[in-house]
């Protein structure tokens, strides 16, 4: 892990990882994700599950 | 007079007439005409036209080419003009392609992953690393290579330009997509990767390993996703082993310490020969007849008969206890196994899969739970695992309602799903999947491929109708919002050219399928050499595959059924009742054609809901350039994944599972559901089940639920992160005091020093355990 002696911090820039779903296959950071699909997901809305 | 001519490059060389009669007489075979003596006629009035012009200018090729085909309308030779000009267009756009080539190499070669989409169009590719830019180098001038040789030249059009897409394309001539690997069969007698012969595996350690080899064998033979289709019933023999092994040994280490001289071999051999006697060995439920007779034998081994009964004892009230524990260690080992090891060159870790859910058997449902545990506890700093995709099959009087055998599993599922992501879930009782079922026979238990492939129905061999050892052959998506657009609004038109690309999509899928059935055993050692796709165990090294894969299916997809809907009536099926009756009928009309196909041809045709990761960008870039920014069509950078409901539409959970259901009735090759949850679900586990049992009553055949699952790599937080971390209360790239992780109990081990020294260890002592 980064450690910055000078201000006795640690971890900077240090992203935080996170995993979605891409046609079925997670995927440890969006940073990986093709331009079509990293808009996709930026789109994605929440489904209300209270009916099921 | 016509003496010379001027090349594209700017060479003059000497005219030939021979060249312009020999392309319109190609021209003239390829529409059918036999009018061949009008070729000369036509070569003599091009000739005329240029010494006619009085000039001395030496004409160019494109100049002759114009003149060509003027004179072959001129002639009425409608039909062989039109042939003439598609062939010099597609000329023309191969030329292009090789400077487009150098334009792609130059992009792979010197732009980082991060500013090129090439090299970010499978998200599981480091396209960084020099193993994956090697990688994409060939699969570049592949692709480059059948574009211009291997498809006809309609073919071809209808790929570069978007209305049709070969998936894999890179592997056209190479392989097939998939398999689903039976691991009973594989490893019975042991098998052979090419590198090295490995003996039947002895216990659930080795099974696990060997497991993980089969997927990276396999993966290196196929250009598709692997899965296993029997994880529970295919390991459960290793734990079955391991379970008589370690009970043999507690039986052998109480004599040992109780002074008797028996050894581990002796009772194995005591073992084995009641198991002859009886049928039975030793196992997680004990047979009675085997203890009452193993008890008998132990008293003539032991010079003291209470030793015999203390030692029986104790293996009959350790083992189990034991064995839970090996197994833990071995699904341990498994999912960090398919996490770190490569395949293809080092560049890609295998895509794998693995379905289980309905094994009743005690030893299934220990390698069941354990798998569930360790996804649960994720990878060696808490990580979600990326691999493998899990699926758990849902069935009515196993695991679906309290009191079934298999109930408490489903559970389980339930809140590691919540947790990680996976396992996904299948529905052995949707219509469409329970009608191939048979109880008596395992190997008609639904399967599926991670991100979403099934084959279970057999048009060429109806006796065969299983999901084991076969899999897909290769699949074309069809650009359904561009026939949209083009047909404006007209129905009629709309079908009619689904109807021609839906013909053209399978006439490729034949020339491959072509391609595909002349190779040989030896292409693939391990899929075909080591019997795991079907009927391969019948054929010799050097025999053809051609009969054996047409167990497997050749799938037609389509993409974007709600931008279709859009621009051809208005409103998608989110919107409107009407939409959704005829995007029925759009995707039904779809899959009776293809049924059609494969009655004729006694091949597997069948209809996916593509997943389209690249695809999904390219068609749509395409379509914005031809005709704009349609509104609700091409106004996204991406087409919306198959049969889904827009992702950007807001849309209750049952409402969008109940609209897309129908769907999966009709797309046979493969199908999946999502639904977006918001908020930590883990918390909210009735809901995320009631989701679940929703989409198992509307018919879903194959769903998943989509969470935020988030990970803060400096304090090891795992769970939702909005803009700061709820752990150590850093933003994203921020550093923490050293200081405060200490007081959260974190870091205690390191101080200013020992930070420096460990570089990026994270340690172990650190870490929150997770809670099951």
């Amino acid at each position: 892990m980064t450690y910055n002696p000078d201000t006795q911090m640690v971890g900077e820039g240090v992203k935080f990882e996170r995993i979605r779903r891409i046609t079925g296959y997670l995927v440890g950071t969006v940073d990986r994700f093709n331009d079509g699909k990293r808009a996709e997901e930026r789109d994605r809305v929440k489904h209300d599950p209270t009916k099921c | 007079m016509l003496t010379s001519i001027i090349k594209r490059d700017g060479r003059v060389v000497i005219y030939d007439r021979n060249k312009i009669k020999m392309a319109i007489l190609k021209a003239m075979e390829a529409s059918g005409s036999t009018d061949f003596e009008k070729a000369d006629l036509v070569t003599q009035a091009v000739e005329q036209h240029f010494n006619m012009q009085n000039s001395y200018a030496t004409p160019s090729v494109e100049e002759i080419q114009d003149q060509v085909e003027h004179e072959l309308m001129a002639s009425g030779l409608d039909n062989v003009a039109k042939r003439y000009i598609l062939y010099r267009a597609s000329r023309n756009t191969i030329r292009e392609r090789k400077s487009k080539l150098v334009k792609v190499f130059d992009e792979i070669t010197f732009s980082d992953a991060l500013d090129s989409d090439v090299k970010r169009e499978n998200a599981n590719i480091d396209g960084d690393t020099p193993m994956g830019t090697m990688l994409k180098y060939g699969s570049e001038s592949a692709k480059d290579y059948f574009l211009k040789f291997l498809l006809s030249p309609d073919q071809a059009e209808a790929h570069r330009d978007g209305y049709i897409h070969i998936h894999d394309f890179d592997f056209y001539a190479l392989t097939m997509t998939c398999c689903q690997i039976d691991l009973i069969k594989l490893f019975k007698g042991g098998f052979s990767t090419g590198h090295g012969f490995l003996r039947e595996p002895n216990d659930i350690q080795s099974y696990s390993a060997l497991a993980c080899i089969a997927i990276q064998s396999n993966q290196n033979d196929q250009h598709g996703g692997q899965s296993i289709v029997n994880f529970d019933y295919g390991l459960a023999d290793g734990v079955r082993k391991t379970y008589k092994k370690l009970y043999l040994k507690n039986i052998a280490k109480v004599c040992d310490v109780l002074g008797e001289n028996v050894s581990y071999e002796q009772l194995k051999e005591m073992s084995a020969a009641i198991t002859e006697r009886c049928g039975a060995m030793p196992k997680i439920t004990p047979d009675k007849t085997y203890v009452a007779l193993e008890l008998e034998e132990l008293k003539k081994l032991c010079k003291d008969p209470a030793v015999a009964e203390k030692a029986q004892k104790f293996a009959l009230e350790k083992t189990e206890d034991e064995t839970d524990k090996a197994t833990y260690q071995a699904m341990e080992a498994f999912i960090h196994n398919l996490n770190t090891m490569h395949s293809r060159a080092g560049a890609q870790t295998p895509f794998s899969s693995i379905n289980y859910g309905m094994d009743t058997s005690d030893e299934g449902r220990m390698v069941m739970k354990n798998v569930l545990l360790a996804t649960d506890a994720g990878l060696g700093h808490g990580e979600t695992p990326i691999f493998p995709i899990q699926i758990f099959r849902v069935k009515e009087g196993i695991n679906y309602n309290p009191g079934e055998r298999n109930y408490d599993l489903f559970q389980l599922a339930i809140k590691v799903s919540a947790k990680r992501l996976f396992p996904n879930f299948s529905f052995q009782d949707a219509p469409y999947n329970l009608k191939y079922y048979n109880p008596d026979d395992v190997r008609t238990e639904i399967g599926y491929m991670g991100c979403r492939t099934r084959v279970v129905a057999n048009t060429y061999d109806p006796n065969n109708e299983i999901t084991y050892g076969r899999g897909n052959l290769s699949f074309t998506s069809i650009n359904l919002p561009r026939l949209a657009i083009e047909a404006k609004g007209d129905e009629d038109l709309f079908y009619r050219n689904l109807k021609k690309y839906l013909d053209l999509c399978v006439k490729q899928l034949m020339d491959r399928f072509a391609i595909q059935k002349k190779k040989r055993v030896r292409n693939f050692p391990f899929l075909m050499g080591q019997g795991v796709w079907i009927d391969s165990e019948k054929l010799g090294i050097d025999d053809e595959v051609g009969e054996v894969i047409k167990h497997g299916t050749l799938s037609v997809g389509f993409i974007g059924l709600a931008e279709t809907l859009t621009a051809l009536y208005g409103k998608h099926h989110g919107e409107s009742e009407e939409a959704q009756k005829k995007g029925l009928e759009i995707i039904g009309f779809m899959r009776r054609i293809l049924d059609e196909y494969s009655d004729r041809f006694k091949l597997n045709f069948s209809l996916l809901a593509t997943p389209a990761e690249g695809l999904s960008g390219r068609f749509v870039r395409i379509d914005k350039k031809r005709f704009g920014e349609i509104k609700g069509v091409t106004d996204k950078e991406y087409y919306t994944n198959s049969f889904h409901i827009p992702v950007s539409f807001e849309i209750s959970a049952y409402d969008k599972i109940n609209l897309e259901a129908p769907y999966h009735a009709l797309t046979n090759a493969g199908h999946i559901t999502y639904v977006e949850m918001d908020g930590d679900v883990s918390q909210n586990l009735e809901a995320f089940e009631a989701v679940v049992r929703c989409m198992k009553e509307a018919g879903i055949g194959y769903g998943a639920i989509n969470h935020p699952v988030d990970r803060d790599p400096v304090c090891g937080y795992n769970g939702i992160i909005g803009d700061v971390c709820p752990r150590c209360g850093r933003r994203d790239g921020e550093g923490v005091p050293l200081e405060k992780l200490h007081r959260l109990g974190l870091y205690k081990h390191l101080n200013a020093a020992t930070l420096g020294q460990c570089g990026n260890q994270f340690e172990e002592a650190d870490r929150i355990p997770n809670k099951i």
